[in-house]
């Protein structure tokens, strides 16, 4: 070790001497110490001047710009109107309310069909069915909730076709076949 | 306080600040703002308004023209004010568009009340869709209305409701039963094409 060396070591080691005997040192307090705390306390709190990020109006105005951002983000979960197949149950936002709906169609010696009704804004271009590997059978699965839907099938984007497989609906009030779907 | 009204009118949905957007977008202006008066009454009367909206959403798709498209949602929102009288103020909005549904069957409010009564809190969407369907499939009001009731009294869930539907479809669509009809019915107007 050098001198330089030893010679930090004694500084260091002083130094630290010097603070522990200041640390060691009892402390004396003011005796009326306890007194004047105690009545601190009891004294009640000076009005502190309202900050203005605290005043009522703007926290309400955050709570409804809360409220308006959570109406916004649940009202994603309705369909909209881009062409969009219906979400698989890991995409939707409610998947655990929802349930899987399997809608399947013969329309042999058709090149596109699709769904339309209440789930999707009765948006023709929303829900396009796929072929099977069987000739002219059509399927597509919908995650719904608990209700009773309206719907119809556009075949070739020129022919409308109810299901045959469910009721069709006493409401048909524009001429089309409607069916009706009820998810328990 | 004007900041903050000014702030909630920015951040309305359009649905409450003004009109429905999809309203405005699928339908002519005309057919747009009489739809809207329908839903605006709707929402002020405590009824569901989505239902209307997607009437009105419906008739476009299909073609129809503007002044039917009114009249169907008209029609639709006394049918919903009809099952909020039925049902009263606990019904929710499935549960609403179900009863309207029963109603334009032809169901008479009683069996509504009825059906709510034996479910005793439980909910109603399932029982009066599939009452409802066996009135469409050509079942007798009264007898349709005996079978449900029937399940409700006894407590059956849900599934056994469909089931009773499924059924009664089945043998009704069977061969030779009075509902053997092609599947498949070209509408009469076909949209066009989009």
């Amino acid at each position: 070790m050098s001198m330089s060396a030893e010679r930090d070591d004694e500084l260091q080691d002083e130094l630290l001497r010097r603070v522990v005997d200041e640390l060691r040192r009892p402390v004396r307090l003011d005796p009326t110490l306890d007194l004047r705390v105690l009545r601190a306390i009891r004294e009640p709190a000076p009005a502190r001047p309202a900050r203005p990020w605290l005043r009522p109006a703007w926290v309400a105005a955050a709570l409804a710009a809360g409220v308006m951002i959570a109406v916004g983000l649940q009202s994603r979960d309705r369909p909209s109107s881009s062409p969009t197949t219906v979400a698989s149950p890991a995409a939707t936002p409610f998947a655990e309310s929802t349930r899987p709906v399997y809608l399947r169609l013969d329309a042999p010696a058709s090149s596109r069909v699709s769904v339309v009704g209440d789930f999707n804004d009765w948006d023709p271009s929303a829900t396009p069915l796929s072929p099977t590997g069987d000739r002219g059978v059509w399927t597509v699965e919908l995650r719904l909730k608990p209700g009773r839907y309206h719907y119809t099938f556009l075949i070739d984007g020129r022919r409308w076709a109810g299901d045959p497989s469910e009721p069709r609906a006493p409401e048909s009030d524009f001429g089309a076949p409607v069916s009706v779907l009820t998810v328990s | 306080m004007r900041l903050l009204g000014l702030l909630l009118l920015f951040l309305l949905p359009g649905s409450l600040a003004g009109q429905d957007r999809r309203l405005a977008e699928r339908l002519d202006s005309s057919t747009a703002a009489a739809v809207q008066r329908v839903v605006d009454s709707a929402s002020r009367g405590g009824l569901p308004t989505e239902p209307l909206v997607q009437k009105a959403l419906e008739g476009s798709t299909l073609g129809a023209p503007g002044d039917r498209i009114e009249s169907a949602v008209i029609a639709l929102h006394g049918q919903l004010a009809r099952a909020r009288e039925a049902l009263g103020g606990a019904a929710d909005e499935a549960e609403l568009t179900a009863a309207a549904g029963a109603l334009r069957a032809g169901l008479p409010s009683a069996a509504l009340r009825r059906l709510q009564a034996l479910r005793s809190g439980r909910p109603l969407v399932v029982p009066i869709a599939v009452l409802t369907d066996l009135v469409s499939e050509g079942v007798p009001p009264e007898e349709a209305t005996r079978s449900v009731l029937d399940l409700a009294r006894n407590g059956r869930p849900d599934d056994d409701f469909v089931a009773l539907r499924r059924e009664v479809q089945t043998r009704r669509r069977g061969p030779g039963g009075p509902l053997d009809r092609p599947p498949l019915q070209p509408a009469p107007d076909p949209p066009p094409d989009r």
